[in-house]
């Protein structure tokens, strides 16, 4: 530069303050820890099935009968998985049309809380009401159940029909007038069936996968929900608008527009919730009676991979073939659920792609 | 307008199914409260005449259609004077006034009619039996004092301990053991999870995208292969070695390798992970990022605008974090089953003794209580009410915890929409 | 007697740009062809001129013509994006500031930035002036306590929130908040000053406030600043850089570039031919 004097002093460089040093130091220290807790993380996922698969490999070959014990563990979780799905998959499923589509703001404050609690509570819990209350009257009372199913959806339906128009202002709290009608219908047909059915049908094990797919399938439900109205809501409403405007119904253009849309949605809502049955333990461990038979009768017991665990796994001392054949059982569990896990994530990121793109133009 | 009636069955069909979710919530939850408190209420003491001239004195421990279960003096062993009686076979029923109830130290109750020097002839006729409590005359209460009866009743079931080995009894022990396990799984989980949602708010990158991907996949893995793990790695794994390095002297008495505090607070660590990390990175996410450029700009480095800045702004999500894996921690009894947690701890985990926490002990779960009560218990009719208590105080501290951190993710919305407004 | 500053002839692209200051002016920061790529797009193209010390110099454009991308290579914000490349020299008493061993937060304290948003910590208003001396180790409560005082006293501030110094930043007006992330800046020390549309954010009456105490901060800082509007910049620099599509058009005195241009470019703009 000609002529004009720098007036400040020169920058400070490398090693030339302490002070500089001390903070380069702890900045080095704390990107190293976090570095460890990310590596932790990564370290922690792969543990879990190269132990597994470490400890059965070391310990080849495995016991007589492992193989047909695993089959028939794996039959019982997936008679209480299919159990609690088809009570869970149509309610969660309903109600997340319900809210995504018809509800209004106030309502769905309620019923989202609502099912947040409903998710909080420990399944332990739901095990014992399983186990303590309803098992002793489902022994006498699986006919008014069947009642009960087939009763309610056609009660639903003809109301709608009749009633549809009168209430048709406030849809959008419709649940909350019903849900009290409901439970007194239900009490009513219970107390009035209930005697007169009794023993009707006898179910060959008071624990079994019904009452397992009862509890099981309310636990699964908030999850389910909250994943398929996800991406029910992700439709613009606009297309729906559209749809009515050439004079479909609501339901028809739900049907028609937004159902086929959700559908990855809908597949991870349906794939988390078959991992969330599968591996469940402690309502499976109250409910179901744990008897290792390949039974399919819904109404008798089973015994599932996670119970089994539970039961078997503090008695077994390694290396035992007992110990082998369960950390054999756990790997299938966790097989299991990390495919159904991994479906459902490849559902949702193809559900965020497609729905990313049109806001870039 | 009928077209629009076609759709009109199937949106009552949808509303119903939310009504069915909203009515099942709620009865849930009012069963639980009914059969959580019905324990504590106090029952009278009935005489029963029956039809060939026995009396019995007692409480009624259950009512199913027409039988009625009698439980009358425990005088060998608990759960051993159940009487069953048909209502047809019951010629009278009375409630006499003077007619007492003691509850001995192991539980057993015994029934008695007469005043206080008649209760204590009664307790020195049975051998070994010593009072828990003074005895007591609930016919003679009124409302008010069966209240308080209640009250006190269910307050030294917070605070009193477990009675062996019936286990009757106060919950104390199980809520200690709760509380400790949970205390130690958060000074573990909190430094990693921070750590990693730090990491994830920094870094893109195909690490970071494997980091993430890991965690939402330990979200899906059932809580009972972490117990296996736990079992499988930590307890016979490094348990076994750390015995053998460091307690060899004790054995074959395990110390590390067995379960205990340690090895369950680091499994449940584990699960409640990604909890904590979704729950800091979201919080890190919302923070503008005007604030990142403004301590930048005045000379600090990334690392001390974290630490000083960001995370103390974060600090409602790292709460709502820590709060939602409590209530995770508080209800996952699967994989205690295998590391550690048991039906009646010897001691508790933490006393006054040196080191005052013992990693290495066998503790009792609220949860697991729970379980046992209900499945295990050497007398079925106080089993399943007992599960209760214990299932309606755990629901309690669970939904009181997960309250607590909606309010705070609340809050934390409000703070930011001034930030950034 | 003029000096001419000229970009070197043997960057490539480059026409000499003719920068006239009066003799012994001094400069506090130099840029030498400085050009900035975001990953393919270049930003900047050369931009070679001296910011005088302890004046105001205002930096002119139109939109996308890189003054504020311009002012985040002086404090060396860009190093936070990950797809920025930058070329040339800037010199700061002598050392390049993106030297390989140049410290950066070294840089950064010494070259504050205010920023087109007023953004105030969460914190109080003591802590948000006292943020920048607990990263240089000032831990004395007596220290702290004079180094706040004495940076809210220098922008005029220290008599409105004297009584309120551990109220919440937030609480502030808009004004108050800009003038307390300027002394949030002033408390570590720096000797320039950068500011990126500074009053935009502001009303009327907070801007005019606002421009005298830039006159006052002149007097001790270097202050290089962005501006849409061109009658701030007649009212408050007493040097203009035009910008256009990251390249610099003219530099000089102030009332002598906007009465009389000597480039065309700069006329149409000033002219008000284009936006």
């Amino acid at each position: 530069m000609p002529g004009n004097p720098v007036t400040y002093a020169p920058l400070l460089t490398e090693g030339q303050s302490p002070s500089v040093a001390v903070r380069r130091r702890r900045e080095r220290a704390g990107n190293a820890f976090v570095v460890a807790g990310a590596a932790v993380v990564l370290v922690a996922l792969l543990a879990i099935p190269l132990f597994l698969g470490a400890s059965i490999l070391a310990w080849l070959p495995l016991p007589e009968g492992a193989w047909s014990r695993l089959g028939i563990l794996i039959a019982g979780s997936a008679k209480a998985a299919t159990c609690a799905l088809l009570l869970a998959v149509p309610l969660a499923l309903a109600a997340a049309i319900f809210s995504a589509q018809f509800a209004s703001q106030g309502f769905r404050s309620w019923l989202k809380p609502g099912l947040e609690i409903l998710e909080a509570i420990p399944t332990v819990v739901l095990g014992l009401v399983a186990f303590a209350t309803l098992s002793p009257w489902l022994k006498h009372n699986v006919a008014t159940l069947l009642a009960l199913i087939v009763a309610i959806p056609v009660l639903l339906l003809a109301a709608g029909f009749a009633f549809g128009g009168a209430f048709r202002r406030q849809v959008g709290w419709l649940p909350l007038w019903l849900a009290p009608v409901l439970l007194a219908v239900v009490v009513a047909m219970i107390a009035v069936l209930g005697p007169l059915q009794k023993d009707a049908i006898v179910p060959p094990s008071p624990w079994n996968a019904v009452l397992v797919g009862l509890a099981l399938g309310l636990a699964a439900i908030p999850m389910m929900f909250s994943v398929a109205e996800d991406a029910l809501m992700q439709m613009p409403s606009t297309h729906v608008q559209a749809a009515l405007a050439l004079g479909a119904t609501r339901w028809q253009a739900i049907r028609s527009i937004v159902l086929p849309a959700a559908r990855p949605g809908l597949i991870a809502a349906f794939a988390l919730g078959a991992s969330r049955c599968l591996g469940e333990t402690m309502i499976v461990l109250m409910a179901s009676g744990n008897t290792p038979i390949g039974d399919p009768n819904p109404l008798a017991g089973l015994r599932s991979i996670s119970a089994d665990l539970a039961l078997g796994m503090p008695e077994a001392a390694p290396p035992g073939g007992a110990y082998r054949t369960l950390l054999l059982a756990a790997l299938v569990l966790f097989v299991l659920t990390f495919v159904l896990n991994l479906l459902a994530e490849r559902a949702r990121a193809h559900v965020r792609r497609t729905h990313a793109a049109p806001a870039l133009a | 307008m009928r077209r629009g009636s076609s759709g009109e069955g199937a949106l009552w069909l949808c509303a119903g199914a939310a009504a069915a979710c909203l009515a099942a919530i709620v009865a849930l939850l009012v069963w639980l409260g009914a059969a959580g408190l019905a324990p504590f209420w106090p029952a009278p003491i009935v005489e029963i005449g029956l039809a060939d001239g026995h009396t019995l004195l007692g409480e009624v421990a259950e009512r199913r259609g027409s039988t009625l279960v009698i439980r009358g003096s425990e005088r060998e062993r608990i759960g051993g004077a159940y009487a069953r009686i048909e209502a047809d076979a019951i010629v009278s029923r009375d409630t006499p006034r003077d007619a007492f109830a003691v509850t001995l130290s192991d539980g057993r109750r015994i029934f008695g009619r007469g005043d206080p020097p008649a209760a204590d002839a009664l307790l020195r006729s049975i051998p070994g039996a010593n009072a828990s409590a003074p005895a007591e005359w609930p016919n003679a209460h009124g409302l008010f004092g069966r209240m308080g009866t209640f009250l006190r009743d269910a307050g030294r079931f917070l605070v009193a301990s477990t009675m062996a080995p019936s286990l009757a009894g106060g919950a104390f022990p199980a809520l200690v053991g709760t509380v400790v396990l949970v205390f130690l799984m958060s000074l573990i989980v909190m430094p990693f999870g921070v750590a990693t949602a730090v990491y994830l708010h920094e870094r893109r990158g195909f690490a970071a995208s494997l980091v993430r991907s890991a965690i939402a996949n330990l979200a899906g893995v059932p809580s009972i292969v972490y117990g296996v793990l736990g079992l499988g790695l930590f307890v016979h794994g490094i348990g076994a070695d750390v015995d053998r390095w460091f307690f060899a002297d004790r054995l074959p008495v395990p110390t590390f390798g067995s379960g205990g505090l340690l090895w369950a607070a680091l499994t449940l660590a584990l699960l409640t992970l990604p909890v904590v990390v979704v729950s800091v990175e979201e919080g890190l996410g919302r923070i503008p990022p005007g604030l990142l450029a403004g301590s930048l700009a005045l000379g600090a480095t990334r690392g001390e605008t974290m630490w000083r800045l960001l995370l103390p702004a974060a600090r409602p999500a790292l709460l709502t974090g820590l709060i939602l894996a409590i209530a995770r921690a508080a209800g996952a009894v699967a994989p205690l089953m295998l590391v550690g947690v048991v039906r009646l701890a010897p001691a508790l985990p933490v006393d006054g003794a040196f080191p005052f926490l013992h990693p290495s002990r066998q503790f009792m779960h609220l949860g697991f209580s729970v379980y046992d009560a209900a499945l295990a218990s050497p007398d079925a009719l106080r089993g399943i009410p007992r599960a209760y208590a214990c299932a309606l105080l755990l629901v309690i501290v669970v939904v009181a915890l997960n309250l607590a951190a909606i309010v705070l993710r609340n809050r934390l919305r409000e703070r930011y929409r001034v930030l950034e407004g | 007697m003029a000096t001419t500053m000229t970009a070197p002839d043997n960057v490539p692209g480059t026409a000499a740009v003719t920068v006239e200051l009066p003799a012994g002016v001094e400069i506090a920061l130099e840029l030498r062809a400085l050009s900035l790529w975001y990953g393919a797009r270049q930003a900047l193209d050369a931009v070679g001129f001296g910011v005088p010390a302890r004046k105001i110099t205002a930096l002119i454009g139109p939109s996308a013509s890189g003054k504020s991308s311009l002012l985040r290579c002086l404090n060396r914000l860009n190093d936070e994006l990950p797809e920025c490349r930058v070329e040339g020299e800037v010199l700061l008493g002598g050392t390049n500031i993106y030297a390989k061993d140049a410290i950066v937060h070294e840089v950064r304290r010494r070259i504050g930035m205010v920023f087109q948003k007023p953004n105030p910590f969460p914190l109080s208003v003591y802590e948000n002036v006292a943020y920048g001396p607990r990263l240089l180790g000032v831990k004395g409560r007596r220290e702290l306590d004079a180094s706040v005082e004495g940076a809210l006293k220098a922008v005029r501030l220290w008599d409105e929130v004297s009584a309120r110094l551990d109220d919440s930043a937030l609480a502030l007006s808009l004004g108050q908040q800009q003038r307390l992330v300027i002394a949030r800046a002033l408390a570590v020390g720096p000797e320039i000053l950068l500011m990126d549309e500074p009053a935009s954010a502001l009303d009327p009456a907070a801007t005019l406030r606002f421009e005298e105490l830039l006159h006052e901060l002149a007097q001790r800082y270097t202050v290089l600043l962005v501006t849409h509007n061109m009658q701030q910049a007649a009212r408050v620099s007493d040097y203009v850089a035009f910008l256009h599509q990251g390249r610099l058009v003219e530099f000089g005195d102030t009332d002598a570039l906007l009465t009389n241009p000597r480039e065309r470019l700069t006329e149409d703009y000033i002219t008000g031919r284009y936006a």
